[in-house]
């Protein structure tokens, strides 16, 4: 541990769930989920102790706090200002050789595993402490001069209004470190969502796909009819297939990081977007992340148009199913006294035919 | 979409048949003389009965029909008192059997039923390992009896012995007596086959009706995963042929073996070997009874077994040593289909919440258990080795009989009713005590053409799925699990061809995946040698004893079929994608159309059509 923790970049291979001191929590999962052989995006994280390093190297530090220090006490009225100050600084100065060094050798890296020069990646903050959507993420950032800018960005975001009342009111110091993730951007084919049971009525045998062309974007904010499949969990038999309109996709804008939509070609409209391996094998992993975590789990997933099957599968976030995980479980048969008791009740009642 | 099907009485008659009614018994016609009768016959729900009849019936053939008419609605009437349901009734039409199971009308009497029903049902229950290997002595000695059962000429004079031992009765009384023993044999064999049967299905629908409230629309596939046998006595035959290979090229004798020849001129070489004589040895360890498996489903004379016929099971024997000596692995994996029947239970059990529902899945799946090894072994007993025994013994007397020039060929006979062919020997045989010429010769060969000729347009005739009206519920156990009679099925048999979508055609999910082909469209097993690697089977049914085919095709189609019918079982062993109960499918698909079929939702589409 002690090495780590002086590390300014890590593998997300190298680290686990206990690292989210060091790293942040969303590093750590992802850490975590390599661990179980759930495939996520490779990349790299930048910790906590970087950016810590960074403020005191690049004498942010100090500078902030003399500034901070002439304002007094950082009240709700004086956070904007605060807020002003503290990303200016931060964005504005060098960043130290031995961390940029650092970073780069490993982007540099990545590249190379891709064979491409400047290969896209997204910046993800990831705070030590849960505050969500507090902080910035920024997408489809290519380069190195963008890479850097964007990691000073993503650190500074740690000191928006929002994200300084939200510590102020959890009773959090002002001063707030983050770990930053630099994982491989995923260009999606298709995207979707796996529950690991039905959602339809929280059948736990069940695994549900809801996939549609594109970024997860147009599944997850309801903009398509998705195609949807649903999969027995333990034989990972297909056992039903619904072809959803998907009329409209999400795309990343040429070297930007924002989204545009465009139109889905009829004739892929009609057709499946999964192939029966890959839906298979996106159940195989939905039934792994399940028995992981010991419940059911709502997962979005990608699946990367230039990756062979079945490295292309990429795990992009998970979270605890919220709807039926909460309710309380009812029998769904009826008490007998005995089987021969249960036997003599569905002799009585048949089987529907009209 | 029609609420009903055609009325049974108004199904059109086939031009040139008028007159076939006399070819069955006359209580199988359908007939508005009795308006009672008429109206019951209108209101109840008919299905064909392909299942088991891929053909329309010779007469003699009913027999097992009438058989298990009688068996089946006897235990579930008269035996158990099943509450709801009584038996099954049968009907014929054009040659192609209908079925209706019946239910109890009145709330009060199935009230009365229910106590019956529960001590009778779980004596059973409660006895059962010691029942069926019970069982298995009674069936043993009835077949032990029937292979030392043989039909010959009537002789010249009677022997000797016959005066000087004052026996005091003839060879053709013998030969009457044997004949109605023969037949006796059989539907006591029947009445045996049905002993536990009943219970099994009402043990298999209580299991998946349970398992559909726990976890609504599992797979059938999975049902049957969790509580089928892994060691079925139905896959002994293939191991045996199996282990015969093996031990050929253990002994190196296989090149021998390989050797294009005839069963009896290979068996003939190899007894001029001392290691060829040790295989031999093994050869008829092996053969009984193992070879006493039906090319097919066992219903139909026209089958034979591989103890008729040694050149299939030689032909098999060969193509496995091929296939070890290229380093292939044979053989079903016991131990893996154990652990994988395990598995599935425990991970489904693992997903159940709540201690009620964990009460009810083992409750269901303890009974499942306990009775499925009978429901798959009893048809190797019974439709194997008993029914081919039967049609081997039966063959003799169609041969004396053509001998004696009542027939043209000792396959006519088949064309004969049961009891037309016991008038047929009253009559051969009082000619024969006489010394005078019998009538048959002049009678029997002009009936028989003229009933070949209605068989043939029976053969070119489909049968509608169904008819008269479908019921709001089926309670019948059989009808549920067997047949696999459901609301899609009854749907799609409804909209079958009228309204239905061109392309497509629904069925029961039978075997997992998906598999796109040629489609070989196999109205009778004789066609089986028409199959192309790569095709994939579309029959009314399918069974075990198919077996060499399943090694070639890409998947199977059928038009009948239940989670407990022969095909959907084996043809998940062999990992064949599979679309049974479609209903209509043998009319529907065409041989050579490509086909998709998805054994996981059970569709089948026509990607194109055959040129015509």
């Amino acid at each position: 541990m002690a090495e780590k923790e002086k590390e300014f970049t890590l593998w997300y291979d190298e680290i686990d769930g206990k690292d989210y001191p060091i790293v942040g929590k969303k590093n750590a999962n992802l850490g975590e989920m390599i661990k179980a052989c759930i495939p996520v995006s490779p990349g790299f994280v930048i910790t906590i102790y970087a950016n810590d390093q960074y403020l005191i190297l690049s004498g942010i530090k100090a500078e902030l706090e003399k500034q901070l220090n002439t304002m007094g006490q950082v009240t709700y009225e004086t956070t904007k200002e605060a807020s002003k100050i503290a990303i200016k600084l931060i964005e504005k100065a060098t960043l130290p050789a031995v961390i940029e060094d650092d970073i780069l050798s490993k982007y540099l890296k990545l590249c190379e595993r891709f064979g491409v020069s400047e290969c896209p990646v997204a910046v993800r903050s990831s705070g030590a402490v849960s505050m969500p959507g507090q902080m910035e993420t920024y997408l489809n950032v290519c380069g190195e001069k963008d890479l850097i800018d964007y990691i000073k960005k993503c650190w500074s975001s740690a000191y928006n209004v929002e994200a300084i009342m939200y510590r102020m009111n959890k009773g959090i110091p002002f001063l707030f470190n983050i770990g930053i993730g630099i994982p491989k951007m995923v260009n999606s084919r298709v995207s979707g969502i796996i529950f690991t049971i039905n959602p339809i009525n929280g059948d736990p045998s069940k695994i549900s796909i809801d996939v549609s062309y594109g970024l997860g974007e147009a599944v997850v904010s309801g903009l398509v009819t998705p195609d949807t499949y649903l999969i027995d969990k333990v034989t990972l038999d297909l056992i039903k297939t619904t072809i959803g309109s998907k009329e409209t996709m999400c795309v990343y804008r040429e070297k930007g990081s924002d989204i545009v939509q465009k139109d889905v070609p009829d004739d892929k409209k009609k057709a499946l977007c999964l192939s029966m391996e890959e839906v298979k094998e996106l159940a195989r992993v939905g039934k792994l992340i399940e028995n992981y975590y010991g419940k059911a789990y709502d997962i979005e997933f990608g699946i990367d148009t230039e990756l062979p099957f079945p490295e292309n599968i990429i795990i992009l976030q998970v979270r605890p199913e919220s709807v039926w995980s909460k309710k309380e479980a009812a029998p769904k048969t009826e008490k007998k006294k005995d089987a021969m008791d249960r036997m003599l009740g569905q002799l009585l009642a048949g089987v529907k035919v009209k | 979409m029609a609420k009903k099907f055609m009325d049974p009485h108004d199904v059109p008659k086939i031009p040139g048949t008028e007159g076939w009614e006399r070819m069955y018994p006359y209580q199988y016609q359908f007939s508005k003389e009795d308006p009672e009768r008429a109206a019951f016959e209108s209101k109840q729900f008919w299905f064909y009965d392909g299942l088991h009849y891929p053909i329309p019936h010779y007469p003699f053939d009913l027999i097992w029909d009438e058989a298990w008419s009688m068996t089946l609605s006897q235990y579930t009437t008269r035996h158990w008192l099943v509450p709801p349901a009584l038996g099954i009734d049968h009907r014929i039409v054009n040659g192609y059997v209908y079925i209706s199971p019946v239910d109890v009308a009145d709330p009060k009497e199935i009230e009365k039923r229910v106590p019956i029903f529960t001590e009778r049902a779980g004596y059973y229950f409660q006895n059962w390992d010691r029942l069926v290997e019970n069982w298995k002595k009674k069936m043993t000695k009835v077949i032990n009896d029937l292979e030392a059962m043989n039909f010959t000429d009537l002789p010249e004079m009677e022997d000797i012995s016959v005066i000087k031992e004052g026996l005091g009765k003839g060879s053709g009384y013998e030969f009457l007596r044997k004949w109605d023993a023969i037949i006796d044999l059989g539907l006591l064999c029947w009445q045996y086959h049905f002993e536990f049967l009943n219970l099994c299905y009402a043990v298999q629908v209580t299991f998946f009706a349970t398992l559909n409230q726990i976890f609504p629309g599992i797979p059938q596939s999975s049902m049957v995963k969790m509580s089928a046998g892994f060691d079925p006595i139905l896959f002994k035959p293939d191991a045996e042929l199996i282990r015969l290979a093996k031990l050929a090229i253990e002994l190196g004798i296989e090149n021998l073996i390989l050797k294009p020849l005839k069963a009896d001129e290979l068996m003939k070489e190899l007894g001029k070997d001392s290691k060829g004589k040790e295989w031999l040895k093994e050869l008829e360890i092996a053969r009984y009874p193992w070879f006493h498996i039906s090319t097919g489903t066992g219903w139909f004379h026209t089958e034979t077994s591989w103890n008729d016929n040694l050149n299939i099971p030689f032909e098999n024997i060969r193509t496995n040593i091929k296939a070890l000596k290229s380093g292939k692995k044979l053989g079903r994996p016991t131990d893996q289909i154990l652990k994988e029947r395990d598995r599935v239970a425990t991970e489904y059990r693992n997903l159940i919440k709540t201690d009620a529902d964990r009460e009810a899945f083992d409750q269901g799946l303890g009974l499942a258990r306990l009775v499925l090894p009978y429901a798959e072994d009893h048809n190797f007993y019974v439709e194997h080795w008993f029914h081919t025994l039967f049609w081997a013994k039966l063959r003799q007397v169609g041969k004396i009989l053509k001998r004696a020039g009542f027939f043209e060929d000792a396959d006519d006979m088949w064309y004969l009713k049961r009891d037309e062919i016991k008038a047929a020997l009253w009559d051969y045989i009082t000619g024969w005590t006489t010394g005078v010429k019998s009538r048959g010769p002049s009678y029997w060969p002009k009936e028989v053409a003229w009933r070949k000729g209605v068989y043939e347009k029976f053969k070119a005739w489909s049968p509608p799925s169904a008819l008269g009206t479908p019921p709001d519920v089926v309670v019948e156990p059989f009808s549920i699990a067997l047949w696999g009679v459901n609301t899609n099925v009854v749907k799609s048999w409804l909209s079958g061809g009228e309204g239905g979508s061109a392309d497509e055609l629904q069925g029961n999910p039978g075997s997992s995946g998906v598999a796109e082909g040629r489609a070989r469209v196999l109205k009778t097993v004789d066609q089986l040698a028409d199959l192309q690697e790569g095709e994939i089977l579309v029959a009314t049914t399918t069974s075990p004893s198919w077996a060499p085919c399943f090694v070639k095709i890409a998947g199977a189609v059928t038009d009948v079929g239940g989670p407990m019918c022969h095909a959907a079982i084996v043809c998940r062993e062999y990992g064949l994608p599979t679309v049974v109960g479609t209903g209509k499918g043998t009319q529907f698909i065409k041989t050579g159309d490509l086909i998709r079929i998805d054994g996981d939702t059970g569709k089948v589409n026509i990607l194109k059509r055959a040129k015509v």
